[in-house]
């Protein structure tokens, strides 16, 4: 039977985002979730805190694995639990709903330090409240880690030249994001959890733990305390769901609760029976993972794959209707949506948005067989998903060159009704890239997508994706200067200890007023990058040791091959694949820059090199002619199929690739080169001086792959076939970590059936290249205006910022307007 | 040559087109030393200002390409009329002023399989149409007034021409995609569009693909402001609402009438 979900494949969500629409679902109950969740205020919660922080003082002596084994069972059994009105699936991550828990053991001072001098609740955006008593008691117990915490220790290790070019200094890379939270950007092994249960993976553990190798004691007893600790976590919600049950008068209600107690009972320690347990084991094993640790992109994998096997039955044993398993996957998504991040006042500024983040759900794509393997609930996910239409899951589907066309009919439909999903992922390169990394085929085919678009091998790989952004436009700005910043003086915080001394903040190799030609400037960037690199590895490496020696993961690390095979904790190397993914931001403002430098100083000769310094060293202002200039199309340009500049991108790209590709993390694996920036080219360019593309000092530099838009000009002219064409001169499958590719497409080009068709055949051309990734944005910058003028009539208006959708009216006014300038296409 | 002011970044900052211009005093600017316009009495159309313009804010309406060159612009999406059932639309200006031209062009299109569609306001002789007629594979045309007097005040030219060209083409069995620009008050009332209708069912014996109704837009505007003419549609207030609502009512005239006809671009 063909595979279809609860409503017509071309059913049509309208077109654009509609200001006022509360009910996109035939579900009033998903209706009611949903519109709760969105009212609900972002607050702080210091349970978690506190519960973790007792258990520290009271094991300060024991290992470490044990001492946070010890830390999670605290949470797992202290921590309030609630279940709220309506839900179908429960559960937590050791707050209330929507609450932001603390992870003192990551990072502290920050904390103490916003409390104190920069309250989250003052915040232009991204605000969160705290009651005074909290705020005073978080206080006391963020005392207790000063000089505790993994960042700390990171940091100490750190090296001036790192500290100078990193988030502490100048940002030319920036591995924030291992160094201030958690782990995370993984896939568990949900396949497995539903069929063996807690109690079957704590079955192995303990026969593993009676044949243990020396030094794996540890890491054994931790997982078998976090597991056990586990299951008396859910059977804990069980009795509270049964409790509610018996208190409730609504009969229909007090049913929904029972079966909800079932299901909890049952599961806390076997595998999953039917879809709505299935669900509920996923939800659990996630949300402990997440109390565990704050990484994030804990990402869910082949999700209509790994599931399907419980519908399947249900539905033919006739104990379900498809549409109640729709609504169990509407109430899950609503779920998702709960988990909030406290994030610091630093990196919000850049990378706002709201959420935890990164919980990518992969559906459709081939099977192991190399066949087509959509089914229902491919379907029903994208149903549910713009039926609910929040920020998560970051729905993403797999496309190849036999996805049904009903398929891809129903994806066109989620994308035209423009809230941001689903990303798309063109498989063909995907399995290719996994190969790179050493997976059989058929694996290879199994693959889902992590975060914004890592590929990522499900149950089998720590692949610390997202490690570190590397601004490749101020590694450029260094290596045309002699590495010195084109922006330099005394007013810079660094001068004293830099400049000022006669040293500089890059290297030595030369500027271009010493190169002959572009190869003399592409080999200076190559060097520079190279050194900025070296650094990168040095300070990922500092980070990864501070994860190992004291924030080791065994109850994340029990769901991967082959950890407990190996008795080897993730952060250890216990994974079967073990890769590191950095990614380099900025691509085509470098392209557009050196397409600049060659046509105008090497070509044409009509400026020289010094022009060129002088005009960025002033931000432009002494050379206005060269600023229209190159800004104009009178330039070659990237993404407009013109190959005179698209080869600057292709030479970028792959240097960016090889000289990744070189570097080995401490786990014994290789690095993996991702070329995309998410939001952070925003913040990245604030702290980068002019560039030769026409960009002037504060812009932001060019998104993930897409062409470069200044203030005063948008480089691609060509419309969408041509940036397409650009895009994939570049071989995508060189970026193992993923490539990602944002469009904007104004509501009318895709309006009506033919528009729906030309969006799918649009797609379908772009990925006979190798490109990696898309998603789109069908928004007129007119609306987007409209929004940041009246918030409160926009406050469910989410928009595609890279591999994720937020909020808009949630965003900074920096990243507004960077999506405003993106050029709006029509076919 | 088009002008766009603002792009200007004025004369003491750069100065390139009047360097470069051949003609003495013949680019005028505003005090504040941007550029305000081009003496067209003057201006001999060499481009050499636009050439060495660094903002754009002098560009060219137009520029001189070689088969060959349109050739290879129009093969680099070929993937994706592959995928799409897509093609070529060669349009205006004048597509029939360069009939030679297009017929070549069109004659290429056509060894490359990918479809081609030419739209044509159709005044021209006959004979110019008849030339691209066998290696074209589709038309877009219009009917933009019935009334000559109307056809003659806003186009500047009569429509008698247009309207026998288009009773001949509707003999030639080749697509035909007929257009109104929906102006308020100009071509929206009643007589016209039942003659227009009429003219479809009698004249060309109903034999077009569909009618198309694009609302009224300020879009020429820019054009017009560029090339320093007056705007002659200034006055015209474009009340979207209204003009759809209009549209509407036409659109279900024609089918009413049985002739296809549909809004916009569907």
């Amino acid at each position: 039977m063909k595979a279809i979900g609860v409503e017509p494949y071309d059913k049509n969500y309208g077109l654009g985002y509609e200001s006022g629409h509360k009910e996109y679902s035939p579900y009033p109950r998903v209706n009611r979730l949903r519109e709760r969740f969105l009212k609900r205020e972002f607050n702080i919660d210091i349970e978690r805190a506190r519960l973790v922080t007792e258990s520290y003082r009271a094991n300060e002596d024991a290992p470490v694995k044990l001492k946070c084994a010890r830390a999670l069972a605290n949470v797992l059994d202290n921590v309030e639990l609630h279940i709220y009105d309506d839900e179908l699936i429960i559960g937590d991550i050791a707050a209330p709903a929507k609450a932001a828990p603390v992870y003192p053991e990551f990072s502290a001072s920050w904390i103490e330090d916003e409390l104190l001098n920069h309250p989250f609740d003052k915040r232009e955006h991204d605000r969160f409240y705290i009651t005074d008593k909290d705020r005073e008691e978080l206080l006391q117990i963020l005392k207790y880690w000063r000089g505790k915490t993994v960042s700390d220790m990171a940091e100490e290790a750190m090296s001036d030249e790192e500290k100078a070019g990193n988030e502490l200094g100048k940002k030319v890379y920036m591995t924030s994001l291992y160094h201030y939270g958690g782990i995370g950007h993984f896939v568990m092994d949900y396949a497995l959890l539903m069929k063996e249960g807690f109690g079957g993976l704590l079955k192995k553990a303990k026969e593993a733990y009676a044949e243990k190798k020396a030094g794996t004691e540890d890491f054994y007893e931790a997982v078998i305390t976090e597991i056990e600790a586990a299951e008396r976590y859910i059977k804990r919600y069980a009795a509270l769901a049964r409790e509610k049950a018996g208190e409730c008068s609504d009969g229909k209600r007090r049913e929904e609760l029972l079966a909800i107690g079932d299901n909890c009972e049952h599961i806390s320690e076997q595998g999953a029976e039917n879809f709505w347990q299935a669900l509920q084991l996923w939800h659990f094993a996630t949300t402990i993972v997440q109390i565990e640790s704050n990484g994030h992109s804990v990402s869910y994998g082949r999700m209509d794959q790994w599931l399907y096997p419980f519908y399947e039955k249900d539905i033919r044993e006739g104990k379900i209707t498809k549409e109640f398993a729709e609504e169990l996957l509407e109430c899950a998504y609503v779920r998702m949506g709960n988990p909030s991040k406290l994030k610091d006042r630093v990196t919000t500024s850049v990378r706002n948005g709201r959420g935890w983040g990164g919980e990518s759900l992969t559906i459709g794509g081939v099977g192991r067989d190399g066949h087509d393997a959509t089914n229902d609930l491919t379907f029903m996910m994208l149903e549910a998903s713009v039926h609910t239409r929040m920020m998560n899951p970051w729905v993403c589907l797999r496309v190849h060159e036999d996805t049904p066309e009903e398929l891809m009919i129903k994806a066109a439909e989620c994308i035209r009704a423009g809230y941001g999903h689903p990303k798309l992922y063109n498989d063909h390169t995907a399995i290719k890239v996994m190969m790179k990394k050493g997976v059989s085929l058929e694996d290879a085919r199994d693959y889902a997508v992590v975060g914004c678009v890592e590929p990522d091998m499900c149950g089998m790989e720590f692949g610390l994706h997202d490690a570190a952004y590397i601004n490749l436009v101020k590694v450029m700005d260094l290596a045309l200067n002699n590495g010195r910043c084109t922006d330099c003086s005394s007013s810079c915080p660094r001068y004293k200890g830099c400049a000022g001394q006669g040293k500089r903040l890059g290297t030595d190799a030369g500027s271009i007023l010493d190169h002959r030609d572009i190869e003399d400037s592409l080999s200076a960037f190559k060097k520079e990058l190279k050194y900025w690199l070296s650094l990168t590895k040095k300070s990922l490496d500092a980070i990864e040791k501070a994860h190992r020696t004291l924030k080791p993961t065994p109850f994340a690390s029990a769901f991967f091959a082959d950890c407990l095979e190996k008795g080897r904790d993730l952060t250890e190397g216990g994974a079967r694949y073990n890769y590191t993914g950095p990614q380099g931001c900025g691509i085509a403002t470098c392209a557009d820059s050196l397409s600049a430098i060659n046509q105008l100083v090497f070509e044409e000769k009509s400026f020289s090199a010094e022009d060129i310094l002088n005009a960025l060293k002033s931000n432009y202002e002494d050379n206005p002619y060269l600023y229209a200039l190159v800004n104009s199309t009178k330039v070659h340009h990237f993404g407009n199929d013109d190959d005179l500049a698209d080869r600057f991108y292709t030479e970028v790209f792959n240097i960016y690739c090889d000289a990744v590709e070189e570097l080995e993390n401490p786990r014994g694996g290789k690095f993996t080169p991702g070329v995309y920036s998410v939001n952070a080219n925003v913040g990245m360019g604030m702290n980068t001086p002019a560039s030769a593309d026409g960009r002037k000092s504060g812009e932001p530099i060019s998104d993930n792959m897409g062409p470069v838009h200044t203030a005063v000009s948008s480089h691609d002219v060509n419309g969408p076939t041509a940036i397409s064409n650009s895009v994939n001169k570049a071989d995508h499958s060189r970026a193992t970590n993923g490539t990602l590719l944002n469009w904007k497409f104004t509501p009318d080009c895709v309006a009506g059936d033919r528009g729906r068709d030309n969006l799918v055949s649009f797609i379908t051309t772009y990925f006979k290249g190798s490109a990696t990734h898309c998603q789109f944005n069908i928004m007129s910058s007119e609306m987007m205006r409209a929004a940041m003028k009246d918030p409160d009539s926009y406050r469910d208006m989410l928009v595609r910022v890279a591999g994720y959708s937020a909020y808009f009216v949630e965003l900074g006014e920096p990243l507004q307007m960077d999506l405003i300038n993106r050029t709006e296409l029509k076919f | 040559m088009g002008v766009f002011g603002t792009k200007c970044i004025g004369r003491d900052a750069c100065g390139a087109c009047s360097v470069n211009c051949p003609i003495n005093d013949c680019l005028k600017f505003h005090v504040d030393k941007r550029l305000a316009g081009i003496d067209r009495e003057k201006c001999i159309s060499c481009g050499r200002c636009a050439a060495a313009c660094p903002s754009e804010a002098i560009k060219p309406w137009g520029w001189k390409v070689t088969e060959e060159e349109l050739v290879q612009v129009i093969l680099k999406d070929r993937a994706f009329y592959e995928k799409s059932g897509g093609g070529v639309t060669l349009s205006g200006g004048e597509p029939l002023l360069q009939a030679n031209f297009i017929a070549g062009l069109l004659r290429k299109m056509r060894d490359e399989k990918i479809d081609s569609c030419v739209e044509s306001t159709f005044s021209v002789k006959w004979e110019e149409a008849e030339k691209i007629l066998p290696h074209t594979d589709r038309f877009i045309s219009d009917i933009k007034a019935m009334d000559d007097k109307v056809h003659r005040k806003y186009t500047g030219a009569s429509n008698a021409l247009i309207l026998e060209n288009l009773k001949r083409l509707s003999g030639c069995d080749v697509p035909l995609t007929l257009r109104i620009p929906l102006i308020p008050g100009v071509n929206d009332g009643r007589e016209n569009i039942e003659k227009t209708a009429e003219f479809i069912l009698r004249d060309m014996g109903g034999k077009i693909e569909k009618f198309q109704i694009l609302e009224f837009m300020h879009l020429g505007r820019e054009k017009c402001q560029s090339l320093e003419r007056e705007y002659p549609m200034e006055g015209l207030k474009a009340n979207r609402e209204k003009i759809h609502k209009r549209a509407e009512e036409i659109r279900e005239y024609f089918e009413d009438k049985g002739i296809h006809c549909v809004l916009g671009n569907a």
